[in-house]
């Protein structure tokens, strides 16, 4: 019988009798790990290390050539208002991801939760938007918000309210895009909260109604607190989705009106592959990707952190 | 209190039955506006079709080269799935039922490689895949497309093979199997459920995957369907009704494989995401 082993490579001896074991064991595990690590390493690793690389250099996406500049990269970005506005514009839509797209997501797995009929129904509609493609949704909704013959107008008109040219006015052509990725994204948080919702144990509900807690009570003290892994996992979720909108903005505004509606993802690969400045689109990349891992690993600390408390 | 119960019951049917039209209205819209006729579009006064214009469907279909995009997307989505079920299965395997050094390790990489964004990355993958010379590549495309789903779906395999029993495994060594016949043969088959989550929503992401599609291909016989999308509504300028109809056309083979697939959905987000 063999022991289990929690000893750490480095320090593990290698020739000892049990040894020649241990190293058919540890080439049996690292072959099945073999495609996944060279398949990670070549596409993933590799590019990530790329990536940083190129933000000290000056590339014009076709010569061989990427002369080293320093931080001339980052003192360009550093200046460039276009990457600054879509960094703001992208707080917004992780903003409003995170609260309107997670309220919504929320109240409708407890309203679907709570009825008796038509729970595959509504299941299966309110996550049928999120299967959709970016380009799908933003050519769609640039019919649909169009200024003359868009369709909301018109039925805006049918209640007598008056129309907006919704995409056009830098006003409000920002929460209109962002109103758009609710619909779009809500769907995803709505199912994992909606499993989660059936997850919780019966009893716990039955025992609060005998002791006459009312149906606010039921959810602050059973429901949210029972929630409390799937609610941090589908926040990170949205808000990295959010912060790294692209398709949807490109084909519905592609930024504009002005860079009312630019956004990090579109401003990166218009450097890159409209203004043909690889450099700065790569020190543009490690800025904002930066970011996002930092918020990442912070999200995953306090996770952490609660659930070992 | 059972007058009070049905308010409440018929205010939460109310409240879903508003967001289901919310949901529903701008898809039933796309199909009205792809039967109509331009004029009839434009003047923006029906909800429904007069007379059908069925035959937008049959332009769009042409002018669009939607087959020829259609075909590519099944074939990129297809071979992304088997490549990322294969790879992820085996990774998942070794990480829930092998004893070896190292594991550790590798479950932090995978953790890492989750966290990095592709707004990162993809420069600098496309920058890979000039000096690969798979710019304009299928083999390029795929293998982004499955090397981005393995960590997710490893995790996710990983979850499906810890709850397995060990008795099976220990039968087939027993009688002489080797490590890679036991997962191929024993331990594969038992992992149906695992396998068929891990595609539908690796399946889902690989069509409608689109920033590296839109850097990669600038040749149109090779793009999956929604860079050809944005390739027809941005190059030949159509008219609104045809470009509903190409859109409408794009989402058929995805909605109804999510319709037949949405129970997989569920438990493949849900074990990824929270085991």
């Amino acid at each position: 019988m063999t022991t289990r082993q929690l000893v750490l490579p480095a320090r593990r001896p290698s020739r000892t009798p049990r040894g020649k074991r241990a190293l058919r064991r540890n080439l049996i595990g690292w072959s099945f790990l073999a495609p996944a690590i060279a398949l990670i390493g070549v596409f993933t690793i590799t590019p990530f290390g790329q990536a940083i690389l190129l933000s000290f250099q000056s590339w014009d996406g076709v010569s061989p050539d990427t002369p080293w500049v320093g931080f001339d990269n980052y003192a360009f970005v550093a200046s460039d208002p276009i990457f600054w506005a879509s960094m703001r514009n992208v707080v917004f839509f992780g903003v409003v991801g995170f609260i309107v797209g997670n309220g919504v997501a929320l109240g409708m797995a407890l309203a679907v939760n709570s009825v008796t009929r038509g729970k595959t129904f509504f299941r299966t509609v309110f996550y049928l938007p999120g299967v959709l493609s970016v380009v799908v949704v933003g050519l769609l909704f640039s019919f649909i918000l169009a200024p003359g013959s868009g369709v909301l107008n018109r039925l805006l008109g049918l209640v007598g309210l008056d129309g907006q040219n919704w995409l056009g006015d830098p006003a409000v052509a920002l929460p209109v895009v962002a109103a758009v990725f609710v619909w779009f994204h809500w769907g995803f948080g709505f199912l994992l909260f909606l499993a989660g919702l059936q997850d919780v144990p019966k009893e716990l509900y039955e025992a609060a109604e005998l002791d006459g807690a009312n149906r606010w009570e039921r959810f602050r003290y059973i429901t949210w607190p029972q929630l409390a892994p799937v609610t941090s996992i589908v926040s990170l979720l949205t808000l990295l989705a959010a912060l790294q909108i692209f398709g949807t903005v490109q084909v519905l505004t592609n930024g504009g009106p002005g860079n009312h509606t630019m956004v990090p993802t579109l401003a990166i690969y218009n450097e890159a592959f409209v203004n043909w400045r690889y450099g700065s689109a790569a020190a543009m990349s490690v800025i904002f990707g930066g970011a996002l891992v930092l918020l990442s690993v912070l999200q995953l600390a306090i996770t952490r952190r609660r659930s070992r408390v | 209190m059972s007058g009070k119960t049905s308010i409440h019951k018929l205010g939460l049917y109310g409240l879903l039955g508003v967001a289901a039209l919310i949901a529903l209205f701008p898809l039933l819209w796309m199909l009205s506006g792809s039967l109509q006729s331009l004029t009839e579009l434009l003047a923006n006064d029906s909800f429904l079709p007069a007379d059908p214009q069925w035959h937008n469907y049959v332009t769009a279909w042409v002018q669009g080269d939607l087959g020829v995009y259609l075909r590519n997307s099944v074939l990129y989505t297809g071979s992304a799935v088997v490549g990322i079920l294969l790879v992820s299965s085996l990774a998942g395997y070794a990480l829930a039922r092998l004893d070896f050094a190292g594991k550790g390790v590798f479950t932090f990489i995978i953790l890492a490689v989750m966290i990095i964004p592709a707004p990162a990355m993809f420069l600098a993958q496309y920058k890979l895949l000039i000096s690969l010379n798979l710019t304009n590549n299928p083999v390029g495309y795929v293998l982004i497309l499955i090397t981005s789903g393995i960590p997710m779906s490893t995790l996710i395999m990983r979850s499906f093979f810890v709850g397995q029993p060990a008795a099976l495994e220990e039968a087939a060594t027993l009688d002489g199997a080797g490590p890679l016949r036991v997962f191929w043969s024993v331990i594969l088959p038992l992992a149906r459920p695992g396998l068929a989550a891990v595609a539908v929503i690796q399946g889902l992401g690989a069509w409608n995957e689109y920033l590296m599609a839109l850097v990669l291909f600038d040749d149109n016989s090779l793009m999956p369907v929604q860079r050809g999308l944005t390739a027809f509504s941005s190059a030949e300028t159509p008219q609104q009704q045809i470009l509903l109809a190409a859109t409408t056309i794009s989402i058929v083979p995805v909605v109804i494989f999510y319709l037949m697939a949405q129970r997989h959905i569920v438990k493949g987000i849900g074990a990824g995401a929270i085991k």
